[in-house]
This record gives structure tokens, sequence and C-alpha cells, in this order.
């Protein structure tokens, strides 16, 4: 209808005529959904990255870890403690029928040295399922087997980057020496780049990777940290549980180590990450309240100024609610500029970070963005709008 | 066409004091008329414009259009008549600073409520080339001269098709050549298109186009002639 167009044209008119005012105007809008997209991205962005990171490991999968996780997922200190299991756990939870592949796991952090340069590089060593459990893929070479375990081979696994580190390209690195604590070792294959990371999660392409037996030199323990644990399809993971408890608690009391089911932790985590994004989005509508406040106070101001206007329009024949719907169009226009204006600063800010930080804008915070900006414009211009509208045509008129 | 019976318009100066601004007055204006509504200042002939122009409301009597009584009618509908029925011409004349002149000759279409059966838009051109402000279309009021003005105003007016046009003072910010040439104008528009036109002033020279003079004196209609 050209009536609407009519009214959009009209505003924009007054919009280019007070840049400055407008533009102000839409300034807390602007601040306010900047802070709440931009918040729901980092909050939505965390809990996706951590999502992905149990995503990666796979269904059916479980965990053994030392200490007691407590109820509702947050961790207890105890469980970052050193390791306490060994081969007698492993052996015995190979023996349960519904566990397909177990990976037990210790870790080793030092210098490692090639010809050309020394890294601090954390080297996981496992079994040859560890590969099965992960889902890691090689791209060069090949990933330890059951032989190189069984054997105790000098043998690692390099991801990508640490092996660009190390050897300049990954490509060449396969076949290549390195040495830890003096002991050498050889490259036998290169990971595939898993991407993502940086930020204390597991980025595997900074670690090394070698057969547990080879990493009982740096551990005359012989001690796991955990074990990672993937069961048949079919298998109902209760019994799955209960038949590993039972082995574990042949050794250690209840306390001692923590049975985890990485859906469980999700849900946790998940509901964590609800509430903190509610915080945030609560805080930062604290600034599209003030933002709608000032919509509403330069909306009355505009009211006064266009009283005249309105007398005139009134005269032509405008009905209240054409006066009231002008007013309205215009307070959401204001809002809707700074909640696009917002929207896209959000967006670039978000892009900025995205290299160091897995936030995204999802399409959701998009409409909410847009729909509660306008929103604010009807909330807050309605009273403006209401004034404007029972302005009487003879006094509106007379209104110099 | 349009008639005022028994009509008041009261407002209260303080609780005791009562000012009238129309006193019990009636009046007949008739389909193809031209009049002139004259008398001082504060006489009340602006409140009887108003009235007749459907932008306030009588406090007492009725107010008849082709002998329907309108006093009664709720304000959308007031709206919508003063949209098809009437046309106004003001004194200041009243063009919204933001539009162009076809914009403002346009802005009663907008709030039609009933389907147009010409093309406004075109109408509005024929109009503009009638009236000698081609090439002003996209101009901005501020941009030509009083006359020119207030012959755009005059165009708002009409483009509705009114069967009444309502001028109030509408050479009062002229000199006295371009008044005379609104004035004929509107005379044209009585005669030729047969539209009825009310002027309201306090000229004798500008009340001397009309056919008729009713003249207010203190609220009441003293005489009309």
């Amino acid at each position: 209808m050209s009536g609407i167009f009519f009214v959009l044209r009209s505003s924009f008119a007054d919009f280019k005529r007070s840049k400055m005012k407008t533009f102000l105007t839409s300034l807390g809008i602007l601040i306010g959904v900047f802070a709440v997209v931009t918040l729901t991205a980092l909050g939505l962005g965390l809990k996706k990255y951590i999502s992905d990171q149990f995503e990666a490991l796979g269904r059916n999968t479980l965990f053994i870890i030392p200490g007691q996780v407590l109820q509702g997922g947050s961790f207890s200190a105890s469980s970052f403690l050193g390791g306490n299991f060994d081969i007698k756990d492993l052996t015995g939870l190979s023996r349960i029928r519904d566990i397909k592949s177990i990976a037990p796991i210790s870790t080793k952090s030092g210098d490692v040295k090639s010809h050309k340069k020394t890294e601090y590089v954390t080297i996981f060593f496992s079994s040859a399922d560890f590969k099965d459990i992960t889902g890691l893929n090689v791209s060069k070479g090949r990933f330890f087997n059951k032989s190189d375990v069984g054997k105790k081979a000098k043998v690692l696994v390099a991801g990508k980057t640490i092996a660009e580190k190390l050897f300049g390209t990954p490509d060449q690195a396969v076949g290549q020496r390195v040495s830890i604590d003096n002991i050498n070792f050889e490259i036998i294959g290169i990971l595939k780049s898993t991407g993502g990371g940086g930020f204390g999660g597991s980025d595997y392409d900074a670690y090394m990777f070698g057969p547990y037996t080879t990493g009982y030199v740096f551990d005359p323990g012989k001690k796991f940290i955990r074990f990672a644990i993937k069961y048949n399809e079919n298998a109902n993971v209760n019994v799955v549980k209960e038949e590993i408890n039972k082995v574990m608690l042949r050794r250690y009391k209840s306390d001692d180590y923590s049975l985890i089911e990485p859906s469980q932790l999700m849900s946790a985590i998940n509901s964590i990450f609800a509430v903190i994004n509610i915080v945030l989005v609560a805080l930062a509508s604290i600034s599209l309240l003030v933002g709608g406040i000032g919509i509403m106070n330069i909306m009355y101001v505009t009211v006064s100024d266009k009283t005249k206007e309105v007398g005139i329009r009134r005269a032509l024949g405008a009905r209240k609610n054409d006066i009231l719907i002008q007013f309205l169009i215009e307070s959401v226009i204001l809002s809707v500029i700074g909640g696009v204006l917002g929207l896209v600063l959000a967006y670039l800010g978000v892009l900025a970070v995205q290299s160091v930080f897995p936030a995204y804008v999802d399409v959701g915070s998009v409409i909410l963005a847009l729909g509660v900006s306008s929103g604010i414009g009807i909330l807050f211009g309605v009273f403006p709008a209401k004034k404007a509208s029972d302005l009487t045509p003879v006094e509106a008129i007379r209104y110099e | 066409m349009i008639k005022l019976v028994n009509v008041n318009k009261v407002y209260k100066v303080d609780e005791e004091t009562d000012f009238y601004a129309l006193k019990n007055a009636n009046l007949e204006i008739k389909d193809r008329e031209f009049v002139a509504i004259v008398g001082p200042s504060g006489s009340g002939k602006s409140t009887l414009m108003h009235i007749i122009g459907l932008l306030d409301k009588p406090t007492s009597g009725e107010l008849l259009i082709d002998g329907k009584n309108v006093s009664k009618l709720n304000d959308d509908a007031i709206s919508s008549l003063r949209n098809e029925f009437v046309g106004f011409v003001f004194q200041q004349f009243n063009l919204i600073p933001k539009l162009t002149v076809l914009e403002n000759i346009l802005l009663p279409v907008m709030y039609a409520r009933r389907p147009i059966k010409y093309d406004p838009e075109k109408k509005a051109l024929a109009l503009i080339q009638k009236f000698g402000l081609s090439g002003k279309e996209s101009s901005y009021p501020n941009k030509i001269s009083g006359g020119q003005q207030q012959r755009v105003a005059i165009l708002r007016a009409l483009i509705m098709e009114p069967r009444l046009i309502l001028a109030d003072e509408p050479t009062g910010n002229l000199d006295s050549r371009t008044g005379e040439g609104i004035m004929n104008l509107l005379k044209n528009l009585n005669q030729d298109e047969k539209i009825t036109v009310a002027v309201v002033t306090h000229e004798a020279e500008i009340a001397a186009f009309a056919g008729r003079k009713i003249k207010v004196m203190d609220g009441k209609i003293v005489k009309t002639k």
C-alpha cells in the first residue's frame, strides 16, 4: 500500500534532516542489541565448543577418572590429581564383554627435540584403540598399532601443528627422529588437523601420541590417569556401567574413581550455560531498557515538534489511528535502526574474535535482536504516539 | 447542504463563568453557494468555521449535512467525512515542509477510506498544470512563493473532489494582488466546478467576492444576506 510507503518516506525525511538526533536516539538500542547478541554469541559458542568436544568422543563412550566428580557436573580438585590406575585395571576392564575398545591414558609433558628445534609438547600414551575412540585420522604415515604396543616400540604420532613446528612441513616429518629426555623416537604418522581448540580443550593438533607401554619409560610407576571406553552399540549403558563398577570396586573404594558418561556431563554443562546465558542477557537487557527510555523521551519531544503537522493531517482526514501508527512507525524505525547497527557491529565483533574464541551468531539471536528492538520501539513509542493521536484537531492546527 | 441548528460552543473560563464562542447559531449554506463569514477578530467566526469544517464539535445543537445529523458521529467517521466532504485552505497555508508540492497535494489521498474512482496522481499533475505550477512538482514549500503555496494548498483541498471548500483568511498572508488572484481562483471553482465555497475573512474587499455574507458578532450570527 502506498500509504505505508508514504509514512516511511516521510519518517526517513525527518531522520535525514536530523541525522545526529536519530543516531544518538538509536545509540541506546544499538549498544543494547550489540551487548545481547555478542554475549549470546560468546555463550553459545562456548557451549557449542564444549558439546563438540564431547561429540567428537562419539557415542557409547565412558570415562573412568580418579577421584570424585560431584553431582551437577562440577569437578572436585581430586579429579585432576595424578593417575593411579594401572595395567591390572586395563586387563580387568578388557574382559567385560560389552566393551568394544578401551584406551588407557597417561601423559608426559616435556621438551621434544628434532634435528632443527626444541618444543615443549604434551604426549598422550595410549593403546591402539585410542584412534578409534577419539576418531582421529592419519594424513600421512600410520597410527601406532597393537604390535607397537606389544614391542614397546619407540614410535610417536604427531599432531599437524606440532609437526610443522618441529620439522617445517608436516609431510617431511614422517620417518624423522626426535628425542625426549635423551630417548630417541621415530615419527611414524601425522594426524589430520582437527582444527578448533585453542583454549584448554583437546586440540589434538598440538599433541603427540605413543603406545602406553612406551610411556612407561617416563613413569616407573606405570600408572594411567584415565580410561576412555567405547562399548557396543546395542549394549545397555547401565549394564556396562555396572560391570565396570564391579571390576573397579574390587580394587578401589567408590570415592576413588568416577565413571563418567559424557551425555550426563553434557546435560549438566548445558544447564550451567543456560543459566549463564540468561544472566548475561538479563544484564545486557538493562541497556536495551535504557535505550527504550531514550526513544520514548525523544518521541515525546517529536510529538511536540509535530503538533502542527498532526493538526494538518487531522484536518485532511487522518484518523486517530493513522496518527498513532505514524508515530509508532517512527519509533520502531528509530529502534530498528539501532537494532540493525548493533547486530552488524556484534557480527563484526564476533567475526573478529572467532579466530581465538568459538563465538558464533545464530539465527535465533538475530531474530530476537530485531524482534526485541521493534518491540521496544512499539512499547516505548506507544505513549508518545497516543499523546499525538489524542490531540484535538483544532488545538493542534492552531499550535505554533 | 449544511445546516446549523441552535449551535452553542461554550468554553469554561472558571467554575462560574462560561464563555460562549457561539451562541444559539442558526445557519444554512446551500449547495453551490459562495458565502463569506465576516466579523471582527474574536467574534466567533473561526469557531463557526471549525464546526462547519468538522474540526470542532458543538457543545450543543445540531450540525446537519445533507439533512443528516453528524454531531453524534464518532471520531473516525468525522475524520473520513472531513477527508471526503471538505477541503481546507488556511491563512498559514499549512503545507507540510518536508513533503514536496506533489506529495502535499496527494496527502489527503493517503487517508481515504473509500476507493477513489480516478487516478489521484494523474489528477494532481493535471491540476498542477492547470493552476500554473508546472515544474514545481518536486519543489519543497519553502522554495516557492506565498501565492504558489496557497495555490498548492487549494489543490490539496481539491484532490479528493470535495463538495465544500472552507477557506480561513486565505489572503491574510498575501499581498493584495496575489490575494485577489487566489479569490478569483476560488470564485472560478465555485462557478465552474460547482463547489460550495465558504471564506472566513475580516476584509470587506475579500467578502465582496462572495454571493452572500454571514456576519458574526460576539458569538452570534447577526445578519445573513
